[in-house]
C-alpha cells in the first residue's frame, strides 16, 4: 500500500478512536439506551468478520484449510484456553494442512 | 468485598498483570507480521499501534485491507468496533484524575483488560486509579514494542500462507468474540451478524456487509 493512503488509514482510524475514548471521560453522562445499544455492534462485528474470512472472492464461503483452522481455534477458546495461544493453534492447524497434505 | 481489600502497591499490579502483558506483546507482534504481510509500510503499522492502541480494531482494519476492501471500509470497521469504548469511557470517568480534557487525555490508555483488571481491584462502580493507569500504560509500551518486533520478524518469516498467517485472522477473530458471548443479547448479535455478513457477501462490494452486521448487532442489542 502506498505511503499517502497507509497515512489516511492510520490517521482516520485513530482520529475517531480518539474520539471514542474522549467521549466517555469528558460527558460523564451518555443516555444508557445508546449504550446499550452500542454493546451489540462488537459481537455482531467480528461474527461478520469471521464469516467475511471464510468466504471466496465470489463472496461465498470456501473450502479450504480456514475452515479446520477457525474451528480449533473456537474449540480452545470455548475451553477458556488463552486467547493467543488460540490465534496461534489455528495458524498452525492451516500451515500443518498445507504441509502434509498439500491443501488449499 | 472488593472495597475493603488495601491498597495495592504498584509492583502488585505490575506482578496481576504481566501474563496480560506478555499476551499482548504476542498480540502486537502478530499485527506487525500480518501487517508486513499485507505490504503496509513498517512506519504506517507502528503508526497505527502508537495512535490507535485497539488490538481488534486494528486487525479488523488490516483485514478488510487485506480482503481489498477500500481505505474508508477499513476505517469504518475498525471504528465500529471501537464504539465499545463510549461505554468503557462512561465507566471510568469517575476514576480519572484532573479536569476535563486530562480525563479524556488518559482516557486513551484505556483498553478492555487494563478495565477489566481496574474492576476487579476497585470498588462498585469505581474502577480502580492506579490500576487502570498503572496496567494501561504497561500495555501500551509492551503493544507498541511488539509491533515494532512484528514488522521486524514478519520480512523474515517469508510466505504467510506458509505459516497459516491467512488463517491467523479469523481464528483472531473467533478468539476475541468467544469471551463476548456471556449473555442471549450478545449470541443473537453475532449470529444475526454473520448471517446478514454471508447473505449480503455475493452481491455486494466489501464493507457492505460489515455496516449490514453493525446494522443488525444495533437492532438485536436489546
Amino acid at each position: 500500500m502506498a505511503g499517502p493512503l497507509a497515512l489516511l488509514l492510520v490517521l482516520g482510524l485513530a482520529g475517531l478512536t480518539f474520539v471514542m475514548r474522549a467521549s466517555g471521560p469528558m460527558l460523564r453522562s451518555i443516555p444508557a439506551a445508546v449504550t446499550t445499544r452500542t454493546a451489540g455492534l462488537a459481537p455482531a462485528l467480528l461474527a461478520a468478520l469471521v464469516a467475511i474470512e471464510l468466504t471466496g472472492p465470489n463472496g461465498v464461503i470456501q473450502l479450504d484449510v480456514k475452515i479446520p483452522a477457525v474451528v480449533v481455534a473456537g474449540g480452545l477458546a470455548a475451553l477458556r484456553v488463552p486467547f493467543i495461544a488460540c490465534v496461534i493453534a489455528g495458524a498452525l492447524t492451516a500451515a500443518g494442512l498445507r504441509a502434509v497434505f498439500h491443501l488449499n | 468485598m472488593a472495597g475493603m481489600r488495601p491498597r495495592r502497591s504498584t509492583r502488585e499490579i505490575l506482578q496481576a498483570a504481566a501474563p496480560i502483558a506478555l499476551a499482548v506483546f504476542v498480540f502486537g507482534a502478530s499485527f506487525g507480521v500480518l501487517a508486513a504481510a499485507a505490504h503496509l509500510p513498517a512506519w504506517s503499522v507502528v503508526l497505527m499501534s502508537i495512535l490507535v492502541f485497539a488490538g481488534s480494531a486494528q486487525f479488523a482494519a488490516l483485514g478488510v485491507v487485506t480482503a481489498g476492501g477500500s481505505i474508508l471500509t477499513a476505517i469504518l470497521a475498525g471504528a465500529l468496533l471501537n464504539l465499545r469504548y463510549i461505554a468503557t469511557g462512561i465507566a471510568v470517568a469517575r476514576s480519572l484524575p484532573g479536569g476535563r480534557l486530562r480525563r479524556a487525555l488518559l482516557g486513551q490508555i484505556v483498553v478492555d483488560e487494563s478495565y477489566a483488571l481496574a474492576v476487579a481491584a476497585g470498588e462498585p462502580g469505581r474502577p480502580d486509579r492506579r490500576t487502570l493507569l498503572v496496567v494501561g500504560a504497561t500495555l501500551y509500551t509492551v503493544w507498541v514494542l511488539g509491533t515494532v518486533t512484528g514488522t521486524l520478524l514478519g520480512p523474515v518469516l517469508g510466505d504467510p500462507k506458509r505459516l497459516g498467517l491467512d488463517a491467523a485472522f479469523p481464528a483472531l477473530f473467533l478468539a476475541l468474540l468467544w469471551p463476548m458471548l456471556s449473555g442471549r443479547h450478545a449470541v443473537r448479535c453475532a449470529l444475526g451478524g454473520a448471517a446478514v455478513a454471508l447473505l449480503l457477501a455475493p452481491f455486494t462490494p466489501p464493507g457492505i456487509p460489515l455496516a449490514g452486521a453493525a446494522v443488525v448487532g444495533l437492532w438485536l442489542a436489546r
